[in-house]
């Protein structure tokens, strides 16, 4: 059996969309081939990639309500591919919103299902989830929590770092628990090529409090980047 | 003031800028988003990329009607359309906020008139639905108090019509 993980995040490196393919990639066996589309120059490349492939799983980002635009031409690229080679793929897709709900990938989802009717293909579903960004911060955390812990076991030894770098990997999986489940569920149902419906989850905080936290992070990045000095939320532009 | 953005070849170039002052010709010549968040952070309401879409967000942005005339995608506006979308958000701020209930960036330039998409090509009833409710999410994204949609069977009708 061949999978072919499609990253659609025009991200070189770090993006949400690959993280959350990588989750889904953990349960799924057989060989398992990643690409990544970023422009036209990508699409021949990935297209002889899915010629012998049984499952498609897309991953990328919502942009705009929708699937980004190179994605789309892709997927023109796609359909043509699949309805002159005679190709019935099963096609599964992770969307990933910077909005906290992860409903707001609904329409991204329909597309995606329209796409597979277009093609002749088998839609499995998908997963949309909400706060991307913020699944992504949490992964960095992580990596710095563990830094921490292994100065921390250093300086001070395990028994003392241990409880603190336990409680922190509790804090950060347990924000990012419902994305979890869903992306292992999904790799479960490639592997069986099985349809698992679609599902929309979220990071796991109140919308107010996902607010407020999105909008300080927006704040110290412009900080940084200078934006902030620049007529930041001037009409006058 | 009102925008078109199309798809369409020179004949219809011409015959909406006969119309309308703002018509962007949507003919896919510039790069994709790179998801930067740049037009937020780093050079508020402009694209790093510097090709024709560079200024996009500010044109949109400061639109009351906004026309776009489309192919059909699988119920979804064509890839070179979708590009200047795209490249737009810089039209809201990276402050967030509630509108219909759900989180969105406020509005660098306030709220707009109305959003009009008119899309052609062969389209699916499963499609038209996807795209009217595509249309209906990216009114409320956008700030527009309106929205139409609009499926065109022949692509003449758009000679007629008073966009």
């Amino acid at each position: 059996m061949r999978t072919v993980f499609i990253n659609g995040s025009p991200k070189k490196k770090l993006s949400v969309s690959s993280y959350l393919l990588g989750i889904v990639r953990l349960l799924v066996r057989g060989e398992v081939v990643s690409e990544q589309v970023r422009n036209v120059g990508d699409h021949e490349r990935v297209l002889k990639s899915i010629k012998d492939a049984e499952n498609v799983v897309f991953g990328m980002p919502l942009y705009v309500d929708g699937v980004p635009s190179h994605m789309l031409a892709f997927m023109k690229e796609m359909e043509k591919f699949c309805v002159d080679n005679n190709i019935h793929l099963n096609v599964y897709v992770v969307s990933n919103g910077g909005f906290i709900e992860g409903c707001q990938n609904r329409p991204l989802m329909q597309v995606v299902g329209n796409f597979c009717k277009r093609c002749n293909l088998h839609w499995c579903g998908g997963v949309g989830i909400g706060g991307g960004v913020m699944l992504n911060v949490m992964r960095i955390m992580f990596l710095v929590y563990a830094g921490l812990f292994v100065l921390n076991t250093v300086m001070s030894g395990l028994t003392a770092a241990l409880p603190i770098f336990a409680e922190q990997l509790a804090v950060v999986l347990f924000f990012s628990l419902g994305a979890f489940f869903y992306c292992l569920r999904m790799g479960s149902a490639v592997n069986k090529g099985a349809t698992c419906g679609v599902k929309f989850t979220r990071v796991l905080l109140p919308s107010f409090l996902f607010i407020l936290a999105a909008d300080i992070f927006f704040v110290i990045i412009s900080i940084f980047q200078g934006g902030i000095f620049k007529g930041w939320l001037s009409r006058k532009f | 003031m009102k925008t078109i953005i199309h798809d369409l070849d020179e004949y219809y170039d011409s015959l909406f800028k006969s119309k309308c002052e703002n018509v962007i010709r949507a003919d896919g010549r510039y790069a994709p988003c790179q998801g930067c968040f740049g037009c937020w952070t780093k050079h508020p309401a402009q694209c790093y990329l510097k090709d024709t879409l560079q200024m996009v967000c500010r044109l949109i942005g400061k639109t009351d009607e906004l026309v776009i005339v489309t192919d059909n995608y699988y119920g979804a506006y064509s890839s070179s359309v979708k590009n200047v979308l795209d490249r737009s958000i810089g039209v809201s701020t990276p402050f967030s906020t509630y509108r219909g209930k759900q989180m969105h960036h406020t509005l660098r330039y306030g709220k707009k008139k109305k959003l009009a998409v008119y899309a052609y090509g062969c389209m699916t009833e499963d499609e038209k639905k996807t795209f009217h409710y595509m249309v209906e999410r990216n009114a409320i994204n956008y700030g527009f108090r309106e929205f139409e949609f609009h499926n065109l069977d022949k692509l003449n009708q758009l000679e007629e019509m008073e966009l």
